[in-house]
């Protein structure tokens, strides 16, 4: 929207330009009027007079018609008295008196002269251009005409002689005036000044124009994402102040698993993708909805209450299930993409947007969490979680010293023993209850308590295991791994404790977005050659991109839970986990399922010759390190 | 067309009231529509037009009065008697009553110009005017 400053200035240049356009017409109008309305009185008493004297001469000398006029003044005695009769009207003003008569030709002659220059002879043919000159005998009405540019004559009165009511002659008096051309000459430097002042006045209009479409056009650039045409998150900054969140529900949209469309079939794939999907969003929605392109595949939906019969879950289940239905073709490949979507119905209950769109993707981390390709609603739960468990909560229990590692056997059933264990994260609160880590993880998503959190975990396990001979895996994500100080915190223990580095195991958490592959190996090589191993973390749902796989060099694939805990069920994940397997083998790399939760998933797994299994069946996450007796 | 010429010679007349250019201008389109059966060859006592019709096409400026055939005469008392054999026009309506064989005349009246072409003057010189001009016939000096 134009902001509302260039709108008044705009307005009020306008309304003055308008104003002064109105006086510099109104000077223009009254300078070629000023000598006509100066000599209007003059001219009428004239008029007066040269009744009095037509009626006089006329009805003395019993004229008739134009005939007699001509006869009467051709005689030399007889024009000179009427001259000097008309000379007297003479003035510095008026400067030649004479009388016109129109021949048969329809030329104008002199008949009389009374001037005291530039004296016509009797009957001289006078040259006249004007129209008003035959008007006179055509409407039988004096006429006026303003001379231009000629001597000093500012006007020429035309008065008729009127006699049986035809034209006989005309009387003409040319009129000239100093005082006039004075008053022109000293109106025009003020007329001069208003054609300045109105110049200038347009000037700044037409340069608040520009500036008012240059803001248009540049808004739209400002505001809007090039690549979906979606409002970009510069829009909600400016739409914040007037955003009434009390007519909005709030979803947060992710598209599950972009980064590996990405990495598979190249970024213009991803864009082409990201441009559809946006597409679908905006075919599900109405216009009172605001969709904006948060950043990367995420998207924020602000949508615009309806009436009670559709539900804003239902509008983002509808557009779930769109996205899933549809199958983008792009240069020979048919890509399925899922979302996942995370929804607030409530925003006005929260302090302010920004807390509503933080729980909206709270929602969307949940959604993410459970499986992807799903909507997940805030609700009463959720809400009694996070009132507890903010940022706030993490920091006070890494200070409190109430952050500890659960520890997860992951067991090699071949042998029939435990093969390692995966650390997983808890924190006890402060009434001693045991909080999960999806509680709090996704308020610390890029903030520098997730840093510290993941330095606190490091020190817990590399204490817990440096003194046995056990293996354990530690989850990190791509930020973890360029962070500087955790990077320090490794290398510092690790360097100085080989046996310890040779049973440790990283697990990059696939679903994390890794943007920079090069670093992401140089880091991975850094820890490899310290003895350490690296795990790729929930490999095989959506599109796992296996060139990154294979580029890192990792030692185990840990299959996607989704894809495993309806294996015995499911003959399709039962295909794809052999595969995994299969592609695992010939690269080199073992294979863990996590997700074993019954005895038939168990047994499943066990006839496609998977390495290494991990779940509830087997054991829950122990606070202590479980021994073998102590499974199943 | 009658029309045409004659506004346009007062378009040019009522521009020429401002400067002897303009004037010069009204002679040299009174001659374009001027014969006398040979080559126009103009001399006059004024010196500014002599100058200012230097560059006309439709006719030849002389500089010696015996080879001109057309006068162009501004004031009356410059008259030789070798005028007499030649066709005079004049700028000044005064001298066409002084001068018998001057044919024509422009001149201003009362601010506005003004041309006069003498009907029995032209014939008897042999001089054929067009038809434009004839609006600016009259058949006597007033």
């Amino acid at each position: 929207m134009v902001k509302r400053k260039e709108l008044f200035l705009f307005f009020s240049l306008l309304l003055l330009g308008v104003f002064l356009i109105y006086t510099y017409t109104h000077i223009k109008e009254a300078k070629s009027e000023i000598f006509l309305k100066i000599e209007k009185d003059k001219i009428q008493q004239l008029a007066h007079m040269f009744e009095n004297l037509k009626t006089e001469t006329i009805l003395e000398q019993n004229i008739e018609n134009s005939k007699d006029l001509i006869h009467f003044l051709s005689d030399k005695l007889a024009r000179e008295k009427q001259e000097k009769r008309l000379a007297l009207l003479l003035s510095s003003n008026l400067k030649y008196i004479y009388i016109l008569v129109k021949d048969e030709q329809g030329r104008f002659r002199f008949l009389l002269d009374a001037s005291r220059i530039d004296k016509a002879n009797f009957y001289q043919k006078f040259d006249v251009d004007n129209p008003k000159y035959s008007k006179v005998y055509k409407t039988k009405e004096a006429q006026i005409i303003k001379q231009k540019d000629m001597e000093n004559l500012q006007l020429t009165y035309l008065h008729p002689i009127v006699v049986n009511n035809q034209v006989i002659a005309i009387l003409s008096v040319d009129i000239t005036s100093n005082l006039e051309n004075n008053i022109l000459e000293l109106i025009q430097p003020l007329e001069t000044f208003f054609i300045i002042l109105i110049i200038f006045i347009f000037l700044l209009i037409s340069m608040t124009i520009i500036q008012v479409i240059h803001y248009f056009l540049t808004r739209k650039k400002i505001f809007t994402d090039p690549l979906t045409g979606l409002y970009n998150r510069n829009y909600l900054q400016e739409i914040l102040p007037m955003l009434k969140l009390d007519h909005y529900s709030i979803a947060m949209l992710d598209l599950d698993r972009f980064k590996v469309i990405n990495d598979t079939y190249g970024h213009k794939t991803g864009d082409f993708v990201l441009s559809q999907s946006s597409t679908i969003f905006k075919n599900s929605i109405r216009d009172s909805d605001i969709l904006i392109r948060y950043g990367g595949e995420e998207f924020l939906l602000l949508i615009y209450n309806r009436d009670n019969l559709i539900s804003t879950f239902d509008i983002c289940e509808r557009i779930r299930a769109k996205i899933e239905s549809t199958s983008f073709h792009y240069d020979n490949h048919d890509i399925n993409v899922n979302v996942s979507i995370g929804l607030h119905e409530k925003p006005n209950r929260e302090k302010n947007i920004n807390e509503a769109i933080k729980i909206a993707d709270k929602m969307l981390y949940v959604a993410k969490n459970e499986g992807r390709n799903r909507v997940i609603k805030y609700s009463e739960k959720h809400q009694n979680n996070s009132q507890t468990k903010d940022i706030n909560f993490v920091k006070s229990a890494l200070q409190e010293d109430r952050v500890l590692c659960y520890y997860q056997p992951i067991y090699d059933y071949k042998t029939g023993s435990i093969y390692k264990y995966e650390s997983l994260v808890r924190i006890v609160d402060v009434d001693g209850k045991i909080i999960s880590p999806m509680e709090f993880l996704p308020e610390l998503k890029h903030t520098n308590i997730h840093y510290k959190l993941t330095q606190r975990i490091l020190s817990i396990v590399f204490k817990a295991f440096k003194d046995n001979s056990l293996s354990v895996s530690i989850n990190l994500n791509f930020s973890d791994f360029i962070n500087n100080d955790i990077e320090n915190t490794i290398l510092e223990e690790l360097i100085k404790n080989k046996d310890l580095a040779s049973r440790v195991t990283f697990e990059i958490l696939e679903s994390d977005e890794i943007d920079n592959i090069a670093l992401l190996k140089e880091k991975v090589d850094t820890l490899r050659n310290l003895g350490a191993k690296i795990s790729i973390d929930d490999f095989g749902s959506g599109y796992s991109n296996f060139r990154t796989v294979l580029d890192i060099e990792a030692n185990y694939l840990k299959i996607d839970g989704s894809l495993i805990k309806n294996i015995d069920k499911n003959e399709k994940d039962f295909k794809v986990v052999k595969s995994i397997v299969n592609f695992a083998k010939e690269a080199d790399m073992k294979t863990i399922a996590e997700f074993v939760h019954s005895k038939d998933v168990y047994n499943k797994l066990n006839t496609i010759d998977v390495d290494y299994l991990q779940g509830y069946y087997i054991s829950p996450p122990s606070p202590k390190i479980l021994k073998n007796e102590e499974l199943f | 067309m009658k029309s045409i010429f004659l506004s346009l010679l007062i378009t040019l007349a009522l521009e020429a009231s401002s400067s002897n250019t303009h004037q010069i201008k009204i002679i040299e389109k009174i001659f374009s529509e001027i014969s006398i059966g040979e080559e126009l060859k103009i001399w006059s006592d004024s010196s500014d037009i002599l100058f200012g019709l230097q560059t006309s096409a439709h006719f030849k400026i002389v500089q010696n009065l015996q080879d001109a055939n057309i006068i162009i005469l501004e004031k009356s008392d410059t008259f030789l008697s070798e005028y007499l054999s030649k066709a005079i026009f004049v700028l000044n309506y005064s001298l066409l009553s002084e001068i018998p064989q001057s044919f024509g005349a422009l001149f201003w009246k009362k601010g506005r110009p003004n041309i006069v072409i003498i009907q029995p003057r032209i014939e008897k010189q042999s001089i054929t005017v067009s038809k434009d001009l004839y609006p600016y016939m009259e058949d006597r000096v007033w």
